[in-house]
């Protein structure tokens, strides 16, 4: 058993009660951030988080922690642009450190094409207030010299989008930190425990059936991750435009200082960091088929060698340590879908994140709990309403540098 | 290897050479009284089903072929029709 000294962060484990003024499904990034937020914002403490496993099972401790707000689309912008400045501020907040390694990140451009592409990328960023600029090949050797920027490779690269604002940050930091400010305030975190049913009376939320009893309420938010789709379709028989599919990463043995930024490239589907350690960490494009293996899998190993060494040909002979795989739910958009209120009274949902669900979970959270406090759609929020896919208003992300979804 | 597909033509195949088609949603809904929503239903909306699902396969690498199977999501195990009635 712990250690006396070995207290959990986020308090000992309660009793259920039989009754919470809001129930949140999933104890990931989102989930903990709304619990956060609801009760800093909106004096709302009566909250139980109900996490089937553990806190950061899912993406939130998967993820390779990626952050930055140079999407395409004027939608997304801004609420990435906001995440990314609440890093420092929650780390003071939550007297937590979630080391905020501002490196800054290099998106590879690999033709005339992804140039003019980066163009428009940069000059949304630039509108909307955030750093943005274009580099040409020569300017990218310059700040990495590591890069291979001659034309011998499969895809020669033309220059590189560059966003200062962004970095990496420790995600294990951000679950603990998260729920330690939740706890703080009073919510209740329940781990090992799962929700069997979501319960309406009358196109209202009434309660919800968990594996230690019932819980009353009139508010449930969905933020289960990669998981959410199939749990609201089987409670709610909801169906979402979400295929969800098993995506991988893994770092390689530490090696001295090579680069410092986060280095990602469209065309070979790769993008990497290297790690204050000194480790290469690094991902790899998901399945093209819908699954909940979380497997790992050679073909993606063999991909990241031969992706990475072409255009950091330094790396060969540099040996993986680590693989692992987590879920990312995606839409056709590549857009989320945080939206609530509407086919049930009292159910919100947060879901749709994919792979870029760690960098935007502050501000998520933040709105989703105005949101559910107020009963009033943040306008932030209202382009990601659920009826954009009836509508036919479909977010511009699909055209982003990289994008997959499999049922495009 | 995380996944093989048999094709009816083909036979038992390597995952890879297989684009995955969507989830078989039936057949496509009539035009005349169709809404938003049931169009909207048919296009985009999936079931995520953690378990056996039934989809559409096109042997892209192969012989071109598009089919449906049945597959369970949670092993990447194909289910053959004879064990899901
Ligand atoms: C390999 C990988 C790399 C990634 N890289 C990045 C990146 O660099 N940058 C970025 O921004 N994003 C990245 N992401 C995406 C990001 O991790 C996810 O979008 C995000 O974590 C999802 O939100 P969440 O944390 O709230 O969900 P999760 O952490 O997935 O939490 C969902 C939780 O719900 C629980 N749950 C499920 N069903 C039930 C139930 N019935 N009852 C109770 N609990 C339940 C699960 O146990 C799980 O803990 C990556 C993801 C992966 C897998
Ligand atoms: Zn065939």
């Amino acid at each position: 058993m712990l250690n006396k000294k070995n207290k959990s962060l986020w308090g000992e484990r309660k009793p259920l009660k039989s009754s919470y003024d809001a129930v949140i499904v999933g104890g990931g990034l989102h989930g903990l951030a709304t619990a956060y937020f609801l009760a800093r914002d909106h004096g709302i403490k009566d909250v139980a988080i109900i996490e089937k496993n553990y806190i950061g099972f899912g993406g939130a401790g998967r993820n390779t922690a990626i952050v930055r707000a140079n999407q395409r689309t004027q939608e997304n912008v801004p609420l990435y642009n906001e995440a990314l400045k609440l890093w420092p501020v929650l780390t003071k907040e939550l007297n937590f450190n979630l080391m905020f390694n501002n490196c800054g990140n290099l998106n590879l451009m690999h033709s005339e094409a992804a140039m003019k592409a980066a163009r428009m990328n940069v000059s949304t960023a630039q509108f909307l207030g955030v750093e943005s600029h274009l580099l040409d090949a020569k300017q990218l050797k310059e700040m990495e010299p590591a890069i291979n920027v001659s034309e011998d490779i499969t895809y020669p690269i033309h220059g590189a989008m560059y966003h200062p604002p962004g970095g990496i940050v420790r995600h294990d930091a951000v679950v603990w930190g998260l729920a330690k400010g939740a706890a703080e305030y009073g919510a209740e975190i329940h781990q090992d425990t799962e929700v069997t049913a979501i319960n309406t009376e009358k196109g209202r939320i009434a309660s919800v059936d968990t594996t230690r009893g019932k819980i009353n309420t009139s508010k449930v938010l969905v933020a289960a991750g990669g998981y959410s789709s199939a749990v609201i379709n089987r409670m709610l028989g909801i169906r979402l435009p979400i295929s969800a599919l098993t995506i991988q990463a893994m770092v390689t043995q530490p090696i001295k200082p090579l680069f410092d930024h986060v280095i990602s490239s469209g065309a070979y589907h790769v993008y990497c960091n290297q790690t204050l350690k000194g480790e290469i960490a690094t991902g790899a494009h998901m399945d093209d088929w819908p699954n909940y293996t979380t497997q790992t899998t050679a073909h993606y190993i063999k991909h990241q060698a031969e992706a990475l060494t072409q255009f950091l040909p330094c790396l060969k002979g540099l040996k993986f340590m680590r693989i692992w795989g987590g879920l990312a739910d995606m839409t056709p958009d590549m857009a989320p879908i945080m939206d609530g209120n509407d086919q049930v009274e009292g159910f919100f949902m947060d879901c749709g994140w994919g792979y870029f669900g760690f960098k935007s979970c502050s501000s998520t959270g933040k709105y989703m709990a105005e949101f559910m406090a107020t009963d009033e759609y943040p306008d932030i929020l209202k382009p990601f309403t659920m009826r954009r896919f009836e509508q036919h208003r479909l977010m511009g992300e699909t055209a982003a540098l990289v994008n997959y979804s499999a049922d495009n | 290897m995380a996944l093989t597909i048999t094709c009816p033509v083909c036979g038992k195949r390597d995952g890879y050479e297989f684009r995955y088609g969507g989830e078989d949603k039936g057949p496509r809904p009539d035009e005349e009284g169709l809404t938003p929503e049931n169009w909207c239903d048919y296009v985009h909306m999936n079931d995520c089903v953690a378990g056996i699902q039934k989809e559409w396969w096109y042997h892209r690498d192969g012989c071109g072929v598009w089919f449906s199977t049945h597959r369970d999501t949670t092993t990447n195990l194909e289910i053959s029709d004879s064990e899901v009635k």
